[in-house]
């Protein structure tokens, strides 16, 4: 698992950024300690850096070029001053990437997870299982006792989710986000239409029932 | 100054001569001097008058002359007492003294005035930077939190963050060319970023997205185009309709690139088109229910003024709206001064 930094003297939005990043997976340090910020992150070497430009005591640039000093951890600048300047200032010091507030969390996380994969050769496996269904995300397929079929890019991101989130009920509207979020964007009556091809296909190898339609909840696999 | 005002101007000094010569001829016909005697004086007197009049006006001519061409090679007008050289006559001095008090006095409101301004900008950008961590923490929590009601929580913090975004691209419009950066930039990438940040905007209008040939680069700064396409999705989504939809769309002309943004909304009427890009113009759409600033697309023509980039639109009522923006060939960018 992934540990995440987080620096930002903001305590709410210290404290609910963690809870996303937790929920998507990473572990979150927090540093609350603004005077020796680089030697806390020597001895955590986090995966990933989140830092805030405006802090006390010392800015973020100066604790960027700091950390650089010892270690080429990706660092993300998340600020709410958005000049070019800024930009300019961030990439000079060995900054990875730049992002202002108000951030959308897709992109942040997208960022994220694009850096991450950038620096440490991908662990994952890219397939996904449940109960005795594979879903392999770099060919878009999906496999059930032998048998394949291929899923369009909308049906396998469906599929991706729902396999992610498996055994929960997956409300419509966070599958449409979802969707939304990986640049597809599917509206409410396309889902349904997506879902029941999914599950034709799903019928050509010998899976049924697979996917539940809970009423005016969502759905479930 | 001319001539004849010049003598008009004279007329006391003339008449004063006429008097003196009169009187003069009258006393010398009563010590009985001869008739030619006082013809050449009077001869005499007439041309020394004359000539010092004339004389008189050459020098006066040339020096407000000069005094009117310094103004004229200047770039700002109010700084001629600056420039001006001292005076030789003492009523001259007077004017020169009474101009540079004025200025004086001027140029401290003006400064004064200006670094007032300054220090309301300065505010107002920093207030925005502010208002902005608030923003973040608001939709981090329904983030976290997701519900229908967050969800329509956080479409108002977009719309939030759009008048926000609207008054800081105001309070910098004015000087484009100290915060840009020109790079190459993917168009679909930038449409992609700029739909993400309306998301919920789309989603709770139920506004579908549609696009389609958008894989061209353009030289451009992104964060001034992203402001713009921000604005143009926000207009659309406002002004939308049932069924509605907004279809990204772009094509290559000659090497420039045009995109196109249509939606079919409600659109605009014929007799409004031409005034859309008046600051504070809000139209017919504008007062018919729908809350309208009348910035928006004033800001977007104005930033796209300043990056080279054509804007246009084209509507008709009840059809929709169509903006296109013209990305100009190669990449060589001219920024506006």
């Amino acid at each position: 698992m992934y540990q995440i930094m987080i620096i930002e003297d903001d305590s709410v939005i210290q404290e609910e950024l963690s809870v996303l990043l937790q929920s998507n997976g990473y572990e979150v340090t927090l540093l609350n300690d603004f005077l020796n910020m680089a030697s806390d992150v020597k001895k955590h070497s986090p995966h990933l850096l989140l830092l805030d430009i405006n802090l006390p005591v010392q800015d973020g640039f100066k604790i960027c070029s700091q950390i650089r000093t010892f270690s080429s951890v990706p660092i993300i600048f998340v600020t709410s001053r958005n000049t070019d300047m800024d930009e300019l200032n961030s990439i000079m010091l060995g900054g990875d990437d730049f992002i202002t507030k108000p951030y959308n969390t897709s992109i942040l996380l997208a960022r994220i997870a694009s850096l991450l994969k950038r620096t440490y050769a991908s662990e994952h496996a890219e397939t996904l299982t449940y109960q005795d269904v594979i879903l392999h995300l770099e060919s878009s397929k999906i496999e059930h006792q032998g048998k394949e079929v291929e899923l369009t890019k909308n049906e396998l991101k469906i599929m991706a989710f729902l396999f992610k989130n498996a055994g929960k009920i997956v409300p419509r509207a966070d599958l449409v986000e979802y969707l939304w979020d990986s640049q597809l964007y599917v509206d409410d009556n396309a889902l349904s239409v997506n879902i029941t091809r999914i599950r034709e296909k799903l019928k050509q190898i010998d899976i049924t029932d697979f996917i539940q339609t809970k009423h005016r909840q969502g759905y479930l696999i | 100054m001319k001539y004849k005002h010049y003598l008009i101007d004279r007329i006391p000094c003339i008449l004063t001569h006429i008097l003196s010569m009169l009187g003069c001829t009258i006393f010398l016909l009563a010590i009985k001097t001869q008739k030619g005697i006082i013809l050449i004086l009077l001869l005499a007197w007439f041309l020394i008058v004359s000539i010092y009049i004339n004389v008189r006006y050459y020098f006066r001519n040339r020096y407000f002359a000069d005094i009117l061409s310094q103004l004229d090679n200047l770039d700002k007008k109010y700084l001629i007492s600056e420039v001006m050289d001292y005076p030789a006559f003492t009523e001259d001095r007077i004017y020169y003294h009474i101009l540079k008090t004025a200025n004086k006095s001027m140029m401290e409101q003006v400064s004064e005035t200006k670094r007032e301004r300054k220090e309301y900008k300065e505010y107002i950008e920093q207030w925005i930077h502010d208002v902005k961590t608030p923003i973040s923490a608001m939709s981090l929590i329904c983030e976290n939190n997701k519900s229908d009601s967050t969800r329509k929580i956080m479409a108002e913090l977009e719309k939030v963050s759009h008048y926000t975004e609207q008054a800081l691209y105001y309070a910098r419009s004015e000087n484009v060319e100290k915060d840009y950066l020109i790079k190459e930039v993917l168009l679909s990438e930038m449409i992609h970023s700029a739909i993400a940040g309306n998301k919920q905007l789309f989603l709770q209008n139920h506004v579908s997205v549609q696009i389609e040939n958008c894989e061209y680069t353009v030289c451009t700064d992104e964060k001034w185009i992203g402001f713009i396409l921000n604005q143009l999705i926000s207009n659309a989504i406002k002004y939308s309709e049932k069924e509605s939809i907004i279809l990204f769309e772009a094509h290559s002309n000659h090497g420039n690139i045009i995109l196109s943004l249509n939606d079919n909304g409600v659109g605009i009427s014929e007799s409004d088109l031409p005034r859309i890009y008046e600051k504070g113009f809000t139209g017919k759409n504008g007062r018919t229910g729908k809350s309208s600033t009348g910035i928006g697309l004033f800001l977007c023509k104005r930033l796209c003024e300043k990056l080279g980039i054509d804007i246009a639109v084209k509507s008709k009522i009840g059809k929709g709206t169509s903006v296109e923006l013209y990305f100009p060939k190669g990449d060589f960018v001219k920024v506006q001064e």
